[in-house]
């Protein structure tokens, strides 16, 4: 699905990723993690176009996505919800999403037509705003949303493109302990039964192991370790790197 | 039913005010109504994108200069010259958009300040073609466009255009989208949008309609000075635009009306027109953030 071969990028002389490598194979949930400064944000940044790598390159079902514009590579098949998640605030939930599904079939563009009268779209935007669980808050206005909800919007609008692969930057940042666990029904349950491949970033461990089917380590840049649940908390230098005894079995 | 009452009185209001305003009252009338239509054309880029241009004088000037020379040179019947005048200020606008749309806020705003001072230089120091300082005179815009009756409706015409497509844009997906990229450009990208087609796009179709009120100016002037495309023309449509209220569809119109009016009215008591302007803006931002529309409390735009 996503293919990630022999990424590099430095600022200032200063090595961010050194030769990054991984795969996310189609249908999975994969976890990107570790400690702050390790890469993975700039890694996220490479990936949604951000930042073009200096070296390697990034591909999205074999086609090259490295270098090109953000908004091209969601053209392509990505789905993007950011770690800052913020709507357009001056729009309501179901403006954002409705525009979200518009914009991804090339219909933003058009003067003559009137956005409320795009029926065929609002009908698409109601159903992904069911699926996230605010049927209920449709009309608010996304400034008067908590965090939680808002994060949502963000989910509903990263699907509004019927993504090959979805990108979510730490979701659970911000989030207070029970909306973290909501969170993490929602995403299991929701992405699971949509068949989503899924590329996340989290610093919360428990839910990591939890979601995710795989698990790739950064560490200053380079790929640590990579493999399943029970191998990366049971592996030693993902211990002493970040993880800490408390996580390894037996 | 109250709205469409509204409607009504000021439909009856602005068709029937040629047969009771007095001569000069008349005049005064088609400058409310050319700044109108260059601060909803200028609010255009303002409220819907966030960017606040201080170049907009190049494109009214332009679209007078390019109705003058037509006129003046190869003899083009005034009316004609309104679609050369929208097509060189998109043109113009195009040019311009494509290296300022991409730079953000401040930087956008000294940009397009920036070349169209460029422009003012060029047209003010070009004797040759635009005739430099001394600008183009003595026009003659034909009998018909001569007597302010008919200029008035013809202003009344394309300022209502210009209003209605104002309305338009706002409600389709495209004003969405520019909004949307306003409100967060990178979220905007993240659902697939590009910035730069989006801008561009809205930038020169501001432009090509500043451009027809400058081909209005011509008419009602009978004459095209370089004046028309300096700072302070900028700064005057900034200053009508805000003053009634940048939010609203209605504000820019009716902060036109208040500052062509008040000013007419002041100048003819003093000559410190300047400094009342001043106290004006002064209290406007201290009291009236959001503009005279923000008076009647709803957000007439939404």
């Amino acid at each position: 699905m996503l293919e990630i071969k022999h990424v590099s990028k430095s600022f200032f002389g200063f090595l961010a990723l050194d030769d990054v490598s991984m795969r996310v194979e189609k249908g999975s949930f994969h976890a990107l993690v570790g400690p702050n400064g390790a890469g993975k944000t700039t890694l996220f940044n490479v990936v949604v176009g951000r930042y073009p790598p200096d070296g390697g390159e990034v591909r999205l079902e074999e086609r090259r996505t490295s270098g090109l514009a953000t908004y091209r590579v969601v053209r392509m098949g990505l789905g993007i919800s950011f770690q800052r998640s913020q709507a357009f605030l001056s729009m309501s939930v179901l403006e954002n999403v409705m525009l979200a599904v518009l914009a991804h079939q090339g219909r933003s563009r058009a003067l003559m037509r009137s956005f409320s009268a795009e029926s065929e779209a609002k009908t698409t935007a109601y159903e992904l705003i069911g699926w996230v669980g605010l049927a209920d808050k449709t009309e608010t206005p996304t400034a008067a949303l908590p965090l939680g909800d808002l994060k949502r919007v963000d989910i509903a609008m990263a699907l509004a493109g019927k993504p090959k692969l979805l990108l979510l930057d730490e979701p659970l940042a911000g989030l207070s302990r029970s909306e973290r666990v909501s969170m993490v029904n929602f995403i299991e349950g929701l992405l699971r039964g949509l068949g989503i491949t899924l590329l996340f970033t989290e610093h919360d461990t428990d839910a990591v192991l939890r979601l995710a089917d795989r698990i790739t380590v950064l560490h200053q840049g380079r790929v640590l370790a990579e493999g399943g649940p029970d191998e990366i908390k049971n592996d030693a230098r993902v211990i002493e790197a970040f993880l800490g005894e408390e996580y390894a079995e037996g | 039913m109250k709205a469409r009452g509204w409607l009504y009185l000021i439909a009856a209001t602005l068709l029937a005010a040629p047969w009771v305003l007095p001569g000069y009252a008349l005049e005064v009338a088609i400058q409310v109504l050319i700044l109108a239509l260059f601060a909803t054309a200028f609010n255009l880029v303002f409220a819907e994108t966030g960017l606040l241009s201080f170049g907009h004088a190049a494109f009214f000037g332009v679209g007078a200069y390019t109705s003058a020379l037509l006129m003046q040179r190869a003899s083009w019947p005034y009316l004609l010259t309104l679609p050369a005048a929208v097509g060189t200020a998109a043109a113009l606008a195009l040019l311009i958009g494509f290296f300022s749309v991409r730079t953000s806020r401040i930087y956008f705003t000294m940009l397009t300040l920036a070349f169209a001072q460029l422009v003012w230089a060029v047209v003010h120091k070009w004797y040759a073609f635009t005739g430099g300082d001394n600008g183009v005179t003595g026009l003659q815009p034909g009998q018909l466009w001569s007597d302010p009756h008919a200029l008035y409706y013809l202003a009344l015409l394309l300022t209502v255009v210009t209003f209605l497509l104002a309305v338009r844009l706002h409600l389709a997906p495209f004003g969405y989208a520019l909004r949307a990229i306003r409100d967060n450009q990178a979220r905007a990208e993240a659902v697939g949008l590009s910035p730069f087609g989006y801008l561009l796009a809205a930038f020169t179709l501001s432009g090509a309609l500043a451009g027809a009120a400058g081909f209005l100016q011509v008419a009602w002037q009978r004459s095209a000075f370089p004046d028309f495309l300096y700072w302070t023309k900028s700064a005057e449509v900034i200053i009508a635009t805000i003053l009634g209220g940048a939010q609203s569809i209605l504000g820019p119109s009716l902060g036109s009306l208040v500052f062509v009016e008040l000013g007419a009215f002041v100048q003819s008591h003093t000559e410190y027109w300047p400094l009342v302007l001043g106290l004006v803006l002064l209290g406007l931002v201290l009291f009236l953030p959001r503009g005279l529309a923000g008076l009647g409390g709803a957000r007439a735009g939404d």
